[in-house]
């Protein structure tokens, strides 16, 4: 039995307990209730932010990309919708284990396949979608809807793709498309104000950037501006609803100065060898006919390729790849000619009556060195208009060492060489326009006469693209005045390039173009070849580029057994004459003759141009 | 008011206080479960068979006379032990954890028993100890909490292992522990820390509580529950999305809706104003309790009360705190709301207990 003191003081302490140990309870409740009115109450705007932003997910819808025309308004490349088999490539596992699963039902051949199992990991890593099939056939619709449970994660639906009409004529001028890399879409979505990476990340797919050629160029009037579906989510991602659908705004058409016929005839004329042919309307200074070969398919390129194929192109030697109109350096050889003469006549070196012995070769008076013409024994007596006809090139060593190599580089940079000539091209060479400065800090030699005599026959370091010799045309038959180039009409910001010459009348551009009218027309011309091609006049200058330097034909003949040693032929032209226009350059490499071979294909674009 | 209806020849022991405002809690209970489980029914059927058999249990328990509970104390906790040991052979194991008893018809949370079978053993051995506790009956008490915590603990279940140690130290609390003996032990305790942390935490245990401490060290990992269950009351503003309106919980955002956050889909879907309505029921049912236990018969009851009605205390600060971000995720539920069957039961039986050791009066013959 307890006393009752002793049951009074355990009643007391443990009343005393019991308060203490709710005391600290009601601590514990206060803290917890300031926390809760502190999320519910004080924070509750970002809370409430932070709940729709976990259940709001938006996805880009892609605009229909514009259409470029010919310069008669007919379709190079257009938007074809076709029905894909689409595969979330992060919720498979195996891929294998997919397409066996596939395979009754929708048939891949081997490129289809190489191209899933080579891309797989990487869409899956960047949880983007890998198109399995594009263009399903409405039979292999129908049976994969039937046995569509099977597969949970592909789906049909409609992508556009982009197809050009004329896959290999264009490769280069209007260039393809390709899924945009990380960085691309971050400045598309600066330019767009839309900073959501994450979103695209996860959900947009099928967007296409133009990667090369006006494709590239125009990317930001073609590609118009996405839209966005605004979807409800639930924590796995899946889509409860639509909310809000903003449509796309679809990209602008591009009205290209452009020729199908004209590109076809030169595409078709250049017969898979390796060179380029650039054609400008003389008024405008607008792109014509733009092509560079051997070419490639551009919609196999857009729309997916397998690597293989893709290592094929990459590996060919004659790189189909490669941009030769715009990219590729030659030197001009015997077509700097006029451009030489002209520095002649306007800096009273010599006039049209001036005349030397061509003995088939010039002797440098400083070292004695001999620098050879194309034809052994020479062209007897030369004068300008002869010179040019017959292409001496003893008139015109002597002519540039009469020449201050300062003043000729700078009416040379006035003809477009070592210069940007064309205001939309994808990423045209400046190719090289060389100077003493550069030869120094490049070569570390000093500025030789030799150098400069070289220059007068448009050998040695210089070269230039076929876009500038093109250009080089354009001003030639122009008389001096001339706009940059582009590949479409009343292009704004587009500059004006006239030359100043004082001294040059146009009495002499006249003669000038007589001359290179003489190149073809004159029995002893160095493209007489070419006057039964045509029904109209043609002013133009032919050229031979020498890749390995001979002293004789034998000594060549045994060179050019290897064929990459032959020389490049490459032709400026324009007309008809006496009023031009169209102007165009050829360049054939290792096509050896300039008239006879570049020629035809120049002629050929003319006529289907002019309408013979 | 607690009641002793007499009839003829036996007496009904009832507290309506008590009774009334669990049956209202377990009630809205079942009416948040419906939303959480977004208008599962058969959820919401299962978890009213629960409510409906635990208040008959609440009432049946509140018949013996404490006496009953006193003499048998030692048996339940020996039960109670040996079914621990039956969990650790036989249990079923989920998720690494071995905490259910399979009985056919019921799985059974055994350290749901162990909870409610250590404060009345507890009460009954100290209850006739003089003040303060002599060392050695504080040893021999300590030492039964740490192997009954041990038990629980290495199913693993943490957080139910910090109830039941919570509830063996509040009964030697209330019965008399001495003070000197409080403050030695908590000096050697925070002393002993590191020691605790790298010698008796589960990495996965360390983990949690790192992430608690800094959360944005683990994004997506165990603070994603926190972050989601934060998001869903913050959003919740002061008047709350309205009844099944919680994106939160009904967009899946909110882990173990159903059970152990159920508290973020009340206060997502009702606010602050709210959930300031559902905890004054806890509040009411607490200071009923207090008052109970000091109006009890003797020392036995006043510690039963007490050490039980701190266990449900304890369950459920436990579980806002962890849910509102302020103690690290344990796994914990709210009583009476959250789906469950051993852990909800276990508090009707608790209270059932309570309202025996409430309402039963000493005669006074002698």
């Amino acid at each position: 039995m307890i006393d009752l003191n002793e049951r009074y003081a355990e009643k007391k302490s443990f009343f005393n307990r019991l308060v203490v140990v709710y005391v600290f309870f009601g601590f514990v409740f206060s803290f917890f209730l300031y926390q809760t009115y502190s999320l519910q109450v004080s924070e509750y705007k970002d809370y409430e932010t932070a709940a729709i932003a976990n259940k709001t997910k938006e996805v880009l819808v892609q605009p229909v990309r514009g259409i470029i025309y010919d310069r008669s308004g007919k379709i190079i490349v257009n938007n074809v919708p076709t029905y894909d088999l689409i595969l979330k490539a992060s919720l498979i596992k195996s891929i294998d284990a997919f397409l066996s699963d596939l395979s009754p039902i929708i048939e891949l051949d081997s490129d289809e396949l190489d191209y899933v199992r080579e891309n797989f990991d990487l869409k899956a890593r960047y949880n983007r979608e890998l198109i399995v099939k594009k263009n399903l056939s409405r039979e292999e619709i129908a049976k994969f809807e039937v046995r569509g449970y099977k597969f949970p994660n592909a789906f049909i639906d409609v992508r556009y793709s982009r197809y050009n009409n004329y896959p290999e004529l264009f490769s280069h001028a209007v260039g393809y498309v390709g899924g945009v890399n990380n960085d691309e879409l971050d400045s598309i979505l600066n330019s767009q104000a839309l900073p959501q990476i994450e979103t695209i990340f996860k959900y947009s797919n099928g967007f296409q950037i133009g990667k090369t050629g006006l494709e590239s160029t125009y990317d930001q009037i073609l590609r118009g501006k996405f839209g966005k579906k605004i979807f409800e989510v639930d924590a796995r991602g899946r889509f409860v609803e639509e909310r809000e659908f903003i449509k796309p705004k679809n990209g602008e058409n591009l009205f290209t100065t452009l020729d199908i016929k004209a590109q076809q005839v030169a595409y078709d004329q250049m017969d898979n060898r390796r060179g380029a042919v650039v054609a400008i309307e003389i008024d405008s200074g607008s792109i014509v006919s733009y092509v560079s070969t051997p070419s490639f398919s551009t919609n196999a390129i857009s729309n997916g390729i397998s690597s293989r194929a893709f290592n094929a192109l990459i590996q060919d030697n004659d790189k189909p790849f490669f941009d030769r109109a715009s990219q590729g350096r030659y030197s001009p050889a015997s077509t700097i000619k006029p451009a030489i003469a002209l520095f002649g006549i306007e800096n009273n070196i010599i006039d049209w009556d001036f005349s030397i012995e061509d003995p088939g070769y010039f002797i440098l008076p400083e070292d004695q060195r001999v620098y050879r013409g194309w034809k052994k024994g020479g062209h007897g007596n030369v004068n300008l208009n002869k010179a040019m006809i017959v292409s001496s090139n003893t008139f015109f060593f002597s002519l540039a060492y009469k020449s201050d190599i300062n003043k000729l580089i700078e009416h040379l940079s006035n003809f477009g060489f070592g210069t940007k000539v064309c205001a939309d091209c994808f990423n045209p060479d400046k190719a090289l326009l060389p100077t003493p400065e550069w030869k120094m800090n490049n070569l570390n030699f000093g500025w030789f006469k030799g150098d400069t005599v070289n220059l007068g026959v448009g050998q040695g370091y210089l070269s230039a693209t076929p876009l500038q010799l093109a250009y080089y045309s354009t001003v030639l038959a122009n008389k001096g005045t001339s706009k940059e180039l582009s590949f479409i009409y009343e292009k704004q910001d587009i500059k004006d390039l006239n030359i100043q010459l004082n001294n040059t009348d146009d009495l002499d551009w006249k003669r000038l173009h007589q001359s290179m009218i003489g190149v073809i027309e004159s029995p002893i011309g160095t493209a007489k070849r070419l006057q039964e091609l045509k029904t109209y006049t043609v002013a133009a200058k032919s050229g031979t580029v020498e890749l390995v330097s001979t002293d004789t034909k034998e000594d060549y003949k045994i060179i050019r057994e290897n064929e990459g040693n032959r020389d490049h032929a490459i032709i400026i032209a324009f007309g008809p004459m006496p009023n031009p226009k169209y102007a165009v350059s050829v360049v054939i490499e290792n096509g050896e003759s300039g008239g006879s071979v570049a020629g035809p294909v120049a002629i050929e674009v003319l006529n289907s141009l002019i309408g013979k | 008011m607690k009641k002793k209806l007499t009839f003829k020849n036996f007496s009904i022991y009832f507290d309506q206080y008590l009774f009334i405002s669990i049956t209202l809690l377990s009630v809205m209970g079942l009416f948040f479960l419906y939303s959480a489980s977004q208008g599962d029914l058969n959820t919401v059927i299962k978890q009213s068979i629960f409510v409906g058999f635990g208040l008959f249990l609440m009432f049946i328990l509140s018949q013996p006379d404490p006496d009953f509970y006193k003499i048998f104390s030692s048996l339940f906790i020996v039960i109670a032990i040996l079914l621990m040991f039956a969990t650790m052979i036989f249990g079923r194991e989920v998720n690494g954890a071995k905490r259910w008893l399979n009985f056919g018809f019921f799985t059974l949370q055994t350290s749901e028993i162990i909870k409610i079978a250590l404060p009345i053993f507890l009460a009954s051995y100290l209850y006739n100890k003089p003040l303060p506790i002599s060392l050695k009956h504080t040893f021999i008490t300590l030492a039964l909490i740490c192997f009954v915590f041990y038990l629980v603990y290495s199913q693993p279940d943490l957080g139910t292992g910090l109830v039941v140690f919570m509830a063996g130290i509040y009964i030697l609390f209330l019965a008399g522990l001495s003070w000197k003996f409080i403050f030695t032990s908590f000096g050697l305790i925070v002393l002993s820390m590191p020691f605790l942390w790298n010698n008796f935490l589960e990495p996965f245990q360390r983990q949690r509580i790192l992430t608690f401490i800094d959360p944005s060290s683990d994004p997506f990992g165990s603070s994603w529950n926190i972050t989601q269950s934060k998001i869903a009351i913050g959003s919740g503003g002061m008047s709350g999305k309205g009844y099944q309106e919680g994106s939160q919980a009904h967009l899946n955002f909110l882990p173990e809706a159903e059970t152990d956050f159920i508290f973020a889909v009340i206060a997502e879907e009702f606010g602050f104003i709210g959930i300031c309505l559902l905890l004054s029921f806890f509040f009411f049912i607490l200071l009923r309790c207090i008052y109970l236990a000091f109006n009890a018969r003797d020392r036995f009851c006043r510690l039963t009360i007490g050490g039980l009605s701190l266990v449900f205390a304890s369950t459920l600060f436990i579980n806002l705190g962890m849910v509102v971000g302020i103690i690290p995720v344990v796994g914990m539920p709210m009583p009476f709301i959250s789906k469950g069957g051993s852990s909800l039961l276990s508090f009707y039986i608790a209270f059932g207990i309570i309202i025996s050791m409430a309402t039963h009066k000493k005669l006074m013959q002698k």
